[in-house]
């Protein structure tokens, strides 16, 4: 069985380890000493890239690179620390905010050391009341000992951490609705251009990073770039030439919840497959799994068939999925997939910020629908038409064959890929909100087709066996790409020695 | 907001601990606007509810339009129009505290406030007759791992059943 890693919760359970005190007997800012001792900032900044960090916020985006977007010139720049935590599935920022908030500010300082950065506002959500409260008592420390405020350490170097308090809107963890909300507005995100490393609060280069990536800078500075490196896989990116490293190095707190035994966070090196990260979390709650959500609830669903699917950035990009925040929601045979994306759309009809028009009457319209079907009442057409494909005579025509023709699940998938199409990555949308909606809903539609055809034909909510309700990946195009990965074709891992 | 209807409400003003605090929080940024969560929720907190009257005092506080505060105030749920119990109590029903049954809380939480549940539009819903509970439905608080989950105020309740129900109401009416 896989064994935890714990880098980033190591002390999380150590009696006291949110007091300055204790932490610093736990090598607290001797990480942080040791990069203003031996290092320039620019040095911290390659770490980071030769680390291969890349966000855990959600976008996966290298952190390396987006510190490389920042003009240095511009002052002053800011630092956002995205602790909005709302991504249904995710909850391992919570433990480190409650638990052990000095390894934050940590993190956040040789961020700023880095960057030449000398104010940094943590935004944490409205309802975090604990977590606020325990980062405010660390930050207070933290400047009693010298360790923030003006001329740290006798450095020269001015660093200010101030918290600040969401209210309650989901959207406000997209990193430029974050930025209006910081400012003081509704929190809907601004079109990109300009990027937030170079255009963010208040006008200034912002770079805005989530809990967990900042996080991991301590340990990239104290224990070197080639311990880290050795956490996880490095594959071979092979669509150019020669083939570039595709880095998934590192631990990840994984947040499992829904159908297993022991729901929580759990600390593992990146790449361990769907199936042996359920076995950490105390095996499946259930007979068979029925479905995996990989990512939190905006990423496209898994199914029985993908359970050997590795957990990192790059698999399941390949998977047509993603990684995104890390919160893995496992769902056993009782479970009515129907059922389950009404739920998902109802959370994201509620938390669309209303800006864009496919948005802000897609996201509803597409509740209503899965409403509709779960109600008993989803449209089917009585009529059957001739099925199209490949005829006897080995043309294109009518197969002599007929179909049933299923007129809500043809609109769901419509008005879903009208918000954002998920087959030519697409968005008629200011922000990649639109995605998050339109992801789950066509992913569940076509990998569970059988059990959403049921429900209307039954006209009541269906739950079929697993084997019956999952379609098979070789007929379903939306797994085309897991099987077909053309620029990936011999992606590798490089032999770990 | 025509002056009229502000003056029917009992003015605000920062009590002197709030007033400090406030003091404090508008250093932290460039300009005075930002400061506009943090003080809406310092507001709540004296208040009770966000009143024509607060948004007023706020808007000249930071030196924006009252309209400006209203438009902000409207779009976060976290910020009440209307008067809410002394106790709210937010049950997350998000598909992990779903598949958890979070259902059988809600239900048994109804029959014991014998109330229905808060809609953002109409906070007296869900608000018991002896105004001492509000109870409303709210997404992912970031605690799947231990669902069902409740808020009372600022604590957090975990692994709910409806015994564990019973003993915080009790807790809380006594
Ligand atoms: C709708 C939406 C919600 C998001 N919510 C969060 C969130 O709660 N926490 C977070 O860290 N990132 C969230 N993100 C991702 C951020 O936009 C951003 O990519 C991230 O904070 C960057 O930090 P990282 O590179 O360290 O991951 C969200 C993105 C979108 C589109
Ligand atoms: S996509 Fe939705 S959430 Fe994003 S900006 Fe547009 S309306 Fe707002
Ligand atoms: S779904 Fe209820 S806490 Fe996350």
């Amino acid at each position: 069985m896989v064994e935890e890693r714990r880098i980033l919760y190591e002390h999380l359970d150590v009696p006291d380890i949110n007091t300055f005190d204790v932490f610093r007997q736990y090598d607290g800012y001797a990480r942080f000493e040791k990069a203003i001792a031996e290092y320039q900032p620019d040095d911290i900044s390659k770490m980071v890239m030769d680390a291969g960090l890349k966000g855990r916020g959600g976008a996966g985006f290298s952190t390396g690179l987006k510190w490389s977007f920042v003009p240095k010139d511009i002052e002053p720049r800011y630092l956002c620390c995205n602790a909005d935590e709302s991504e249904p599935g995710t909850f391992s920022n919570r433990y480190v905010l409650e638990k052990n908030p000095h390894l934050l500010i940590e993190g956040i300082l040789i961020c700023c050391y880095a960057m030449g950065i000398e104010t940094t506002y943590v935004y944490i959500r409205g309802e975090f009341t604990l977590g606020k409260k325990m980062l405010d008592a660390a930050i207070k420390e933290a400047y009693e000992n010298g360790y923030l405020g003006k001329d740290i350490r006798g450095t020269g170097l001015n660093v200010d951490i101030y918290s600040h308090p969401g209210a309650g809107a989901y959207i406000c963890g997209e990193e430029t609705g974050l930025i209006e909300s910081l400012e003081g507005k509704r929190g809907q995100p601004r079109n990109k251009p300009p990027f937030p490393a170079v255009e963010g609060v208040f006008s200034k280069p912002t770079v805005v990073q989530n809990v967990e990536t900042l996080c991991n800078l301590p340990f990239i500075v104290g224990n070197g770039v080639e311990w880290y490196t050795k956490m996880g896989p490095t594959y071979a990116d092979t669509r150019s030439d020669p083939p570039t490293p595709d880095p998934n190095t590192g631990t990840k707190l994984y947040c499992i919840s829904g159908d297993v035994n022991e729901p929580g966070v759990y600390e593992l090196e990146l790449g361990l497959t769907c199936s042996e990260l359920i076995e950490v979390a105390g095996g499946l709650r259930g007979k068979e799994v029925k479905a995996v959500i990989p990512g939190g609830s905006s990423a496209p669903i898994l199914t029985h068939y993908e359970l050997d699917t590795r957990l990192d950035f790059t698999s399941l990009t390949l998977a047509k999925s993603m990684l995104g925040s890390g919160g893995i929601i496992v769902m056993n045979e009782t479970r009515n997939i129907v059922d389950c994306l009404l739920n998902i759309m109802k959370f994201y009809a509620h938390e669309s910020c209303g800006q864009c028009t496919p948005c802000r009457w897609g996201t509803p319209w597409v509740r209503d629908i899965v409403q509709r079907i779960a109600d008993g009442n989803g449209r089917k057409d009585t009529i059957t038409r001739p099925k199209f494909g490949v005829a006897e005579n080995g043309r294109w025509g009518d197969t002599g064959e007929t179909e049933e023709i299923y007129e809500d699940l043809d609109l769901l998938e419509s008005v879903a890929n009208n918000i954002a199409n998920v087959d030519t990555m697409t968005w008629n949308t200011i922000c990649v909100f639109g995605i998050a909606v339109s992801w789950p809903a066509v992913s569940y539609l076509r990998k569970f087709r059988p059990e959403f055809e049921a429900t209307i034909r039954e006209g009541k909510l269906v739950t079929l066996p697993i084997a019956e309700a999952t379609v098979p990946p070789e007929e379903n195009y939306a797994y085309q790409q897991r099987f077909v990965p053309k620029e990936f074709a011999d992606l590798e891992q490089p032999s770990e020695e | 907001m025509s002056d009229e209807l502000v003056q029917i409400e009992t003015p605000f003003a920062f009590n002197e601990e709030n007033q400090r605090e406030f003091d404090e929080l508008i250093g932290r940024y460039p300009i005075k606007e930002a400061a506009m969560l943090p003080t809406l929720h310092l507001a709540q907190k004296q208040a009770g509810y966000i009143t024509p009257a607060v948004m007023k005092y706020v808007a000249e506080q930071l030196e924006v339009t009252v309209m400006k505060v209203k438009d902000v105030v409207t779009f976060y749920p976290m910020f009440f129009e209307e008067p809410v119990g002394e106790y709210v109590i937010r049950i997350c029903h998000t598909l992990p505290c779903a598949l958890r049954d979070c259902k059988v809380v809600l239900e048994h939480l109804k029959t014991k406030l014998n109330t229905d549940v808060a809609s953002e539009t109409n906070l007296a819903k869900g608000t018991t007759v002896d105004g001492k509970f509000t109870l409303m439905k709210v997404e992912c608080l970031a605690s799947c791992d231990v669902a069902p989950v409740i808020m009372v105020n600022d604590d957090l309740y975990k692994n709910l059943t409806p015994e564990k129900v019973d003993e915080i109401l009790a807790k809380l009416t006594s």
